[in-house]
């Protein structure tokens, strides 16, 4: 049962259009009644029995003014979420396993505050694996007359990659909670997920040396300047220690050397960093793309020229948040 | 400590959670408060006190009583209940049992589901006050109640901030307005059915007025009902007061403390007829009766047709009684024609006429020996009828007899009591005294209940009977005529038949201080007032199944019957649901006036010839027309600009959309 349910689910899923941006109409907006719709149906009834047996006149005009406001309440529910205007704001790019947060942003034309309106992930299990069933983490808003406001919608990305963003829900029961609208969207944006970074990594690998080549014009580039440097090892000379790197990156945890940095004056001008898939570690394939994206945030932070060499792509070496996103996304979709 | 001085400025700063559940009580509080002093007195006290501690742990942010404590209380309560009504079903038990489940479940206020249940069962405490009172104050506070709960379930619903409560008041209050039509619709074409089931027996509690049988000498004191038992609209002239008996039930077994209806005895051919004879001018009137969960129709003595009822059929009883197959369970209004002048029962001795002569044995032995005493007397050894009332009358009026509305509990020979020692009593007394006498005098005799005078309401000229206007007279028979009327409480105290005066009971302070300040002024507030509430019973307690039928024949139906009234009712639902389609085309117009204004420009600029993309601004608008027309295309280059300033510039910089609209159809267009 809960297999079919599961089929008809993705069918359902798979048949929306994908849009970063939906105004809603009545086709997309859904309604029924909640359970305390129908124990309010319930009610109405028996008050109605109620005046039909006592014959009181006033009995029914109670249970009539009742249902008509119910019936009211139902247009203003269904009314909360029709000609709504939702925008998606493109997220940047995340780490897999971390919590993702990104923007939605409900856009009201309407001169009439629309009240509680709740968006969610469809699926629970992308915002947190752990989530007993049922339970769903809600984000609330009221969006003022002719007027917008944005909502933060977190999900957990599980896997590295080239991902959609989750499906969302918005919902709602103002006034009376006695009916439920909502809406399923399927954003069309995608966010790039980088492998999770290695929580302790072993320290960056060393240098390899320097092909002919690109040697010669790095050096002609570099002349007489110190380039290399490298972590702090015991025995280090104290007056190679790089002193403003080390301010810069002290506070770090989990760096060799305490976080001290000092010059590599000797291979610096013979070696290049070239982080390795290969060189990665008998590891599986996604544990060593996970060592390679925390050496390539070591190696940006420590301001080194590095080069990733996958197994199917090479990024020759260089730096800069440019080239640190080149390496991520490569190692991303690796 | 908490002062009342600094309660406001703590209410003002209460936690969201605390403020609404506050609101909440105070909500349940209202709706219960007109059924305080109808609900046994424990249970007002605990509702009370449940309510007023519920209200301190919310102003305090205290944690809420474990679930042990709500099933003791829980237990205590219901047994209880089971104590003082000695059942848990029932209008009554159910009412005390309802008001403490709603209000034990404020103590546990935790989930959504909670609230929820608090709401279904206010509603249903709404309803229930109904039973006891369906006036227009009771009407107008469970509005102002039905609102509080709505008000309550709106702000519980708007899960963002600390909304002020007037907004959510303000929602409610434009749902109400919404669902009204729908009430107004239902409640017109809803067809009236019997009650599904055998109303319990406790529904005719409640409610004061004639009962079946009368009980002679138990109330000490009598209170005068000041509620309305009956409104009655004559059509030409009211009659005279002393002509305005009521005919109620005919009591005529006695079994020395209690009256009951005639039990036969002899067979069934004895039985005396009707035999009603009417003769003089008639008088036609509409009597509109509150419910009495009896099955009589009062009418004015006597009348001799039917009274006309929209759905019931009466039938005249052989004592002039006039009742119909089911109880009066609502307001019901009829129509009757009654003469002043009539005679009835049988003008020859007939056997029949023994029934009305039984008295219990070993009751009354003073009033028999008065009564054989009189019978000695030479001149009343072969008196007829006449001459004894005028006898006994007379012994009434002069023998130092009074009324009064306290006689005291009188005891065993109750007849005696009033002869003899009391000399006192209400009508009850004076009527069962005189019956009695007659009786012992041979003379048949029997008691008749009903009201008698009402005084008329000048602001809108209904005759009101109340139920203080219930009395007791008698009938005796006489030969050659027949039952003959004689109301002994005349001759006690002419103030109480004749004249719109009866004894008053204390009033309420306010009454009374306005009543000495300006009598007339009092009167008159009365006057509107009870106006006000004829109105209000008129046009909705009493709209029946009848009245319905009225609507249905005003608007052409030939024939109405209950089909006719679901026809009109899924008629209006059809006419309700392609409403509800057409406003669902509108809807998908664009909405955005602003985006309208600049559609109404494109498409009148692409008659023009100047074509334009979706995505075109009005500024580009603007310059590609004033590309291609030159200055002639300058004011609609203006107006664009501001189309645009309105939109995306500082505030106020271009007026509303009305004015640029407005701007629009004054727009000069290049030729």
């Amino acid at each position: 049962m809960s297999f079919i349910k599961a089929r008809l689910q993705k069918w359902f899923e798979s048949r929306l259009p994908l849009a970063d941006s939906v105004a809603l109409t009545q086709r997309t907006v859904y309604i029924l009644p909640t359970r305390a719709g129908m124990l309010l149906a319930l009610t109405l009834a028996v008050l109605l029995v109620a005046s039909i047996n006592y014959q009181l006149n006033l009995g029914y005009l109670l249970t009539f003014l009742l249902a008509g406001t119910a019936l009211a309440g139902m247009y203003l529910c269904h009314g909360t979420l029709r000609g709504l205007s939702m925008n998606l704001i493109a997220p940047p790019a995340q780490y897999a396993g971390a919590s993702a947060v990104f923007d939605i942003k409900l856009t009201n034309a309407r001169d009439a505050v629309r009240h509680g309106i709740g968006l969610s992930v469809l699926h629970q299990r992308e915002v947190d694996p752990q989530q007993a069933p049922g339970r769903r983490q809600w984000a609330w808003t009221d969006v003022p007359a002719q007027g917008s406001s944005i909502v933060q919608v977190a999900f957990r990305p599980r896997a590295r990659g080239l991902h959609r963003l989750p499906t969302l829900m918005a919902e709602t029961r103002f006034p009376l909670g006695t009916f439920r609208v909502w809406t399923v969207w399927r954003p069309a944006a995608q966010v790039t997920v980088y492998p999770a970074p290695e929580l302790a990594p072993p320290p960056l690998p060393p240098g390899e040396p320097r092909a002919q080549g690109a040697g010669a014009s790095l050096r002609a580039h570099s002349a007489g300047e110190f380039d290399g440097v490298r972590s702090y090892r015991r025995g280090d000379p104290v007056k190679n220690v790089l002193w403003k790197k080390a301010a810069k990156v002290s506070g770090q945890v989990g760096m060799e050397g305490g976080g001290l940095v000092v010059r590599d004056s000797q291979l610096a001008q013979h070696q290049e960093l070239w982080l390795d898939f290969k060189l990665a570690g008998p590891l599986d394939t996604e544990q060593k793309l996970s060592r390679l994206c925390a050496w390539v945030l070591q190696a940006e932070r420590l301001g080194l020229d590095y080069g990733l060499r996958l197994p199917a792509l090479e990024v020759s070496p260089a730096t800069g948040q440019a080239h640190q996103r080149r390496c991520l996304e490569a190692l991303a979709r690796c | 400590m908490l002062t009342l001085a600094r309660l406001p400025d703590t209410l003002r700063t209460l936690p969201r959670d605390g403020r609404d559940t506050l609101f909440l009580l105070a909500v349940i509080a209202w709706v219960l408060l007109p059924q305080a002093l109808r609900l046994p007195l424990w249970c007002s006290a605990v509702a009370g006190a449940v309510l007023l501690w519920r209200g301190w742990l919310a102003l305090r942010a205290r944690p809420l009583p474990t679930r042990l404590w709500l099933v003791l209380l829980l237990g205590a309560t219901v047994a209880a209940t089971y104590a003082t009504h000695g059942t848990l079903l029932g209008r009554d038990a159910g009412v005390t049992l309802l008001v403490v489940l709603l209000t034990l479940k404020t103590l546990e206020l935790r989930a959504r589901r909670d609230a929820f249940v608090i709401f279904f069962l206010g509603f249903f405490c709404m309803l229930s006050n109904f039973f006891y009172s369906q006036s227009l104050l009771t009407a107008a506070s469970m509005v102002v109640g039905l609102l509080g709960l709505l008000t309550a379930l709106v702000n519980a619903h708007m899960p963002v901030g600390k909304p002020p409560l007037l907004q959510s008041a303000r929602i409610a209050g434009w749902m109400g307005l919404l669902g009204t039509p729908v009430m107004v619709v239902l409640f017109l074409l809803f067809p009236r059915m019997a009650p599904l089931w055998g109303v319990p027996s406790d529904a005719m509690t409640g409610r004061s007025g004639l009962s079946a049988t009368m009980e002679v000498g138990t109330m000490a004191k009598l209170a005068l009902d000041e509620s309305v038992a009956m409104r009655v609209k004559f059509d030409g002239e009211t009659p005279p007061q002393r002509d305005l008996y009521f005919r109620g039930p005919v009591l005529s077994s006695f079994d020395g403390r209690q009256w009951q209806p005639l039990r036969q005895s002899l067979p069934a051919r004895y039985a005396l007829a009707a035999d009603l004879r009417v003769s003089g001018e008639r008088v036609g009137y509409e009597i509109t009766l509150e419910p009495t969960r009896q099955p009589w129709l009062f009418v004015m003595e006597a009348a001799a047709e039917p009274p006309q009822l929209s759905d019931l059929r009466a039938v005249m009883q052989p004592d002039l009684q006039w009742v119909t197959h089911r109880p009066i369970t609502e307001t019901t209004r009829y129509r009757a024609a009654s003469h002043a002048a009539f005679r009835h029962g049988p003008a020859q001795p007939v056997l029949g006429l023994q029934e009305y002569l039984d008295l219990p044995p070993g009751f009354n032995p003073r009033t028999l020996a008065f009564a054989s005493d009189i019978r000695r007397d030479p001149r009343y050894a072969r008196a007829g009828a006449v001459e004894l009332v005028a006898l006994a009358m007379e012994r009434l009026r002069t023998g130092g007899y009074a009324y009064t509305l306290e006689p005291g509990v009188y005891g065993r020979h109750t007849a005696d009591e009033f002869w003899f020692d009391r000399k006192q009593g209400f009508c009850e007394h004076i009527a069962s005294a005189f019956v009695v006498l007659m009786r012992a005098l041979d003379i048949p005799a029997r008691i008749v209940t009903g009201y008698q005078g009402g005084e008329s309401n000048p602001v809108d000229g209904y005759w009101i009977v109340r139920q203080g206007d219930a009395h007791a007279w008698a009938e005796v028979w006489q030969a050659g005529v027949g039952w003959v009327r004689a109301d002994p409480t005349s001759a006690v105290s002419p103030g109480r038949i004749g004249a719109a005066q009866r004894l008053e009971l204390p009033q309420g302070v306010v009454a009374q201080a306005l009543g000495n300040f300006s009598p007339t002024l009092a009167a008159q507030l009365r006057g509107t007032w009870e106006a006000i509430n004829n109105a209000w019973s008129q046009q909705i307690l009493n709209y029946t199944e009848g009245r319905q039928f009225n609507l249905l024949k005003n608007l052409g139906f030939a024939s109405p019957n209950w089909l006719d009234l679901s026809y009109l009712l899924i008629g209006a639902i059809v006419l309700a649901s392609v409403a509800g389609g057409g406003w669902a085309l509108w809807d998908r117009l664009e909405h955005d006036p602003w985006l309208r204004l600049l559609g109404r420009a494109r498409r009148r600029l692409a008659r023009d010839g100047l074509q334009s993309t979706p995505a075109s601004s009005p500024r580009q608008l603007a310059e590609q027309a004033l590309a291609m027309r030159g200055a002639q295309a300058q004011p609609l280059h203006d107006w664009l600009t501001r189309l645009e300033s309105q939109r995306y510039g500082a505030k106020s910089a271009a007026g509303g959309v009305r004015q640029l609209r407005r701007q629009f159809r004054q727009l000069r267009w290049p030729d």
